[in-house]
């Protein structure tokens, strides 16, 4: 297909299906015109509710008879043993008193795989920025089972309310919440064996869930998230200790705030690698968007696609700081 | 806003009034081996317990971070009263006899701020009195928040079916309200 070809088709489909034309020609230009034409079906269908047990609280075992009690069907996620889809009829999921005494959390399958992936253990300095509303600060608490210190970053003085609120909810007593900008973290009194950066971002993979974003982000927006999202990932790499372990995620589709992001980094910081993440999920990163080429190892990084896997769009990566040698290398 | 660490005569005060309503050594309990901080904000003080090693790992830099939150949240003093936080009461519950334990109806009602009424009660110590905070918890003994009596809980069995015995002072349901 020429560029006027495509640009044309695009100009169709966004039409048709009250898209910003630069999106569909992205999409395009990633997928193909039949991919696209899926992944816009599947935008339009509702995203399963999941939820994830609060094993500081109750046991998994115990939930699952406890909610069908209520008339909730639950069903497990495979590669996440606290994790399930939740059908709950007509009563809603934060209603119940189960919610409300911290047994579950709301949250996305993408959210809580990228806390899998993060993998962090018990006893660890473990970083989340942008943390709130703390759907991932409070599971690394848990997998944690409230040892160590779990480092909770937050500018938004709107948004602390809900983290401090759900840390307290879920009963996680090892977190640290500090409000501040994620991009200044040189006064931090510790080297994280782990950070986790869901980065702040331009939302392209929700459109499932907020039809409106199909129109209310501009090609400027998801350059300025980008901007952020490398200034926030530096200052992370920076913060990070040696032999570290670093996931960043975001619910955006677009590479230019995932893939680019990761290939600038690997050429600024060649102490930084990507690993393969053992879980089976997802498919893999890109690492020819647009047929630009990037690092090859990007395709050890894994995408959450609505039409592919009936989730939220999202993008996890996981990298390791590797060690200096004793020569400085 | 900076941590720091309790002054012994506050912290004093402080457990005097946690034993009182809810039994002597509970304050020990509840701080296990974490020391107690503090954090100052406009009109109240909030305190935490930490572990005792996050003390050398962040007095230094203390006032360099905006500290929200930190550890275990104990409670918050306010015009010179003490009022446990939410967060340490489901343990509070393994610990105090001063509890009411309510019907599955009224349960509900407590986690909407609704207060308790006669009918609804299931168990209380006939110890406690007028004007003194308990936990209010279900059938399960988990704990849906606190209450303050208003009669003494022997005088119980004379009361009517809807006369109040507790009014609602937090409860889990807070969350939800606040979150919506």
């Amino acid at each position: 297909m020429s560029n006027k070809e495509l640009r044309e088709r695009a100009k169709q489909l966004a039409r048709e299906h009250g898209y910003l034309q630069y999106m569909i020609e992205r999409y395009i230009s990633l997928w193909g015109e039949e991919e696209t034409l899926k992944f816009i079906e599947a935008c339009e269908q509702p995203i399963r509710t999941s939820i994830r047990v609060n094993t500081l609280k109750i046991s998994i075992t115990t939930i699952p008879n406890r909610l069908r009690d209520k008339g909730v069907a639950l069903e497990r996620i495979p590669w996440l043993d606290e994790g399930f889809y939740a059908d709950y009829g007509d009563s809603s999921p934060g209603a119940l008193l189960e919610h409300m005494l911290g047994f579950y959390y709301i949250q996305g399958v993408p959210s809580m795989t990228a806390v899998h992936v993060l993998d962090p253990q018990p006893g660890e300095t473990v970083l989340d920025l942008a943390a709130a509303p703390g759907g991932k600060t409070t599971h690394i608490a848990q997998i944690m089972k409230n040892t160590g210190m779990v480092v909770a970053v937050e500018q938004d003085r709107q948004r602390m309310t809900s983290l401090r609120s759900n840390i307290i909810r879920c009963g996680a007593t090892n977190t640290l919440v500090l409000r501040g900008d994620a991009r200044k973290l040189d006064h931090l009194p510790f080297k994280p064996d782990r950070i986790l950066l869901d980065a702040p971002c331009s939302g392209e993979g929700l459109i499932p869930l907020d039809p409106s974003r199909k129109t209310s982000k501009t090609m400027a927006d998801i350059r300025f998230c980008a901007t952020r999202e490398d200034e926030m990932l530096e200052a992370a790499v920076n913060a990070l200790a040696e032999g570290g372990t670093m996931v960043y995620s975001t619910c955006s589709i677009a590479p230019e705030e995932n893939e680019y992001i990761i290939d600038d980094i690997l050429k600024r910081h060649p102490e930084m690698e990507l690993v393969r993440i053992p879980t089976e999920f997802g498919s893999p990163g890109y690492s020819e968007p647009y047929g630009v080429q990037l690092n090859k190892s990007l395709t050890l990084a894994r995408r959450f696609l609505p039409h592919l896997h009936g989730t939220e769009g999202f993008f996890i990566c996981k990298m390791m700081k590797r060690r200096r040698t004793s020569d400085g290398d | 806003m900076g941590i720091e660490l309790v002054d012994p005569v506050d912290w004093d005060s402080i457990t005097e009034q946690i034993d009182i309503e809810f039994g002597e050594g509970t304050t020990k309990a509840l701080l296990g081996d974490r020391v107690p901080v503090k954090i100052a904000k406009e009109k109240s003080i909030i305190f935490y317990a930490i572990p005792m090693d996050w003390m050398t790992r962040l007095t230094e830099v203390s006032e360099e971070l905006d500290f929200q939150f930190i550890g275990k949240e104990l409670g918050t003093l306010e015009k010179g009263r003490f009022r446990l936080g939410l967060q340490v009461l489901s343990e509070l519950a393994k610990i105090t006899h001063s509890f009411i334990i309510v019907s599955k109806k009224a349960a509900e009602a407590f986690t909407y701020g609704r207060s308790i009424i006669r009918e609804s009660v299931l168990e209380l110590n006939p110890s406690l009195v007028r004007g003194q905070r308990v936990l209010v918890l279900n059938k399960n003994r988990e704990c849906l928040g606190m209450a303050s009596l208003s009669v003494d809980a022997a005088k119980l069995l004379r009361l009517g079916g809807d006369r109040l015995v507790a009014k609602n002072l937090v409860d889990v349901g807070w969350f939800l309200r606040r979150l919506g």
